[in-house]
């Protein structure tokens, strides 16, 4: 097979081309960089709410964004219900029973007006919060992934974005209830995805150990990033959208800068030996928050890549978590049924 | 590789191919459809590395720097990083006060 040969050839040399022109540019080290900065003072966090009511373990949850409900946030259990909750007075604002209680990853739309979910049932289902009798209905059943449903995000009332086990994300338009786009490439399970901030990109984290890169609208790959040793369980940006944080099943998290198109740092710890679940930023970027099988979520100086922080609350593993869009508060989601509300 | 129009996908190149990973579901092809598919798919995979070759990329220490940059700038604004005064905090419970 002469031209499988060429190929597996050519493959090689771009493979030493991109690996060349990374170490073109690593003038120095983001460690070096920061040898002058401060490391952070001790982080503590304290419980401010324990949101009470799933009866099972939560695998997801996600804030709210509008104005109007930054301090609403959606979570999915496996005890089959979608739960929006008033973070302030931990009431439920609803409780949306499931049709399949094998749920994965829920979303909140940044109108406030949908939330979504989905999991082995291998569909993405889009509840409308804002029925007219007040009751929330499902709207949509984006069905077409071979795979479980790992991860969703909205990128607006109109389309979301999906990761799948079966290798795929896609991009879809929810009123045709259609497939407009699917972002193939990965080589593993898509674990994880997330949004830039200016709606343009997003990336994927998967089980064959790479983060990539996906430009939305010329529906292409514009980078990947490898160094994670297992499963990337999580991922999240920056918040100015030019780096990218990983969390893997190897216990390390990292952080990528997509300009200079390379790993800057690791947040590892010998004391720590369990895979990250989640990851969140803080809202200047200076601290990354992981959840961790071990049932803690350690707080990391992002530029330092020194722990100052650990918040330890949950009896069972953290699964998910997230950092309000105004930074006030970060909510944890656990296997041991309960959401915290941290400040 | 990268993203497709759904009109411009197979049937069978849309069938997780067999591969190592852990979760993925192993598809068993016919011999002649598999060899031609792993030449697409090598195609494809060319194809990607080369479009990952050929972006432009800054300095480290310049993404460092502007890392930096935007942390400084923004760590005021941060009240997880800057703590939060119980007076401004909306999730403190204000306990109410005994007059003994």
């Amino acid at each position: 097979m002469g031209e499988m040969e060429e190929l597996r050839k050519e493959a090689d040399n771009l493979k030493d081309q991109i690996t060349e022109a990374r170490k073109v540019v690593q003038d120095t080290t983001l460690q070096e960089a920061v040898a002058g900065t401060t490391l952070v003072g001790r982080v503590q966090l304290k419980t401010r709410k324990t949101l009470r009511g799933h009866l099972a373990k939560i695998y997801a949850m996600h804030w709210g964004t509008d104005t109007n409900c930054s301090k609403l946030c959606v979570s999915a259990s496996q005890d089959g219900k979608l739960i929006v909750w008033d973070t302030l007075t931990t009431n439920k604002v609803s409780a949306i029973p499931l049709k399949s209680s094998w749920v994965m990853t829920c979303a909140y739309a940044p109108s406030g007006n949908m939330v979504a979910c989905g999991g082995l049932d291998n569909m993405c289902s889009i509840y409308n919060l804002k029925g007219k009798d007040g009751n929330v209905k499902v709207m949509r059943e984006l069905a077409a992934h071979t795979g479980y449903l790992s991860c969703c995000r909205f990128l607006s009332d109109s389309e979301i974005i999906t990761s799948s086990g079966d290798c795929t994300c896609v991009l879809w338009d929810i009123e045709t209830g259609t497939e407009k786009t699917i972002f193939a490439g990965h080589l593993g399970d898509c674990m994880s995805l997330a949004v830039s901030p200016d709606f343009k990109m997003f990336i994927s984290g998967a089980c064959d150990f790479t983060a990539k890169l996906w430009d939305i609208r010329e529906a292409s790959c514009r980078q990947t990033f490898s160094g994670h040793e297992s499963d990337i369980n999580a991922i999240g940006f920056f918040p100015n959208g030019n780096a990218v944080i990983t969390g893997s099943d190897d216990a390390t998290c990292k952080l990528y800068d997509l300009r200079a198109d390379q790993e800057l740092i690791t947040y590892q710890d010998s004391g720590i030996m369990c895979g990250v679940t989640s990851l969140a930023p803080s809202l200047s970027g200076r601290l990354l928050l992981a959840g961790y099988d071990d049932f803690n979520v350690n707080i990391w100086d992002m530029l330092k890549a020194e722990r100052v922080g650990v918040l330890a609350g949950h009896d069972n593993r953290v699964s998910c978590i997230g950092v309000s869009s105004d930074g006030m508060a970060c909510c944890t989601g656990s296997w041991d049924s309960f959401l915290k509300i941290w400040n | 590789m990268g993203g497709i129009p759904l009109s411009e996908i197979s049937h069978t190149e849309k069938l997780p191919l067999l591969r190592n990973c852990g979760r993925c579901v192993e598809t068993i092809m016919s011999s002649k459809m598999q060899s031609s598919n792993n030449t697409a798919h090598a195609r494809r995979t060319v194809q990607q590395l080369r479009i990952e070759a050929s972006i432009e990329r800054i300095k480290v220490s310049k993404a460092s720097a502007d890392l930096m940059h935007y942390c400084g700038e923004h760590a005021k604004y941060d009240p997880l990083l800057m703590g939060i005064p119980a007076s401004e905090n909306p999730f403190k419970d204000k306990k109410p006060c005994t007059i003994l």
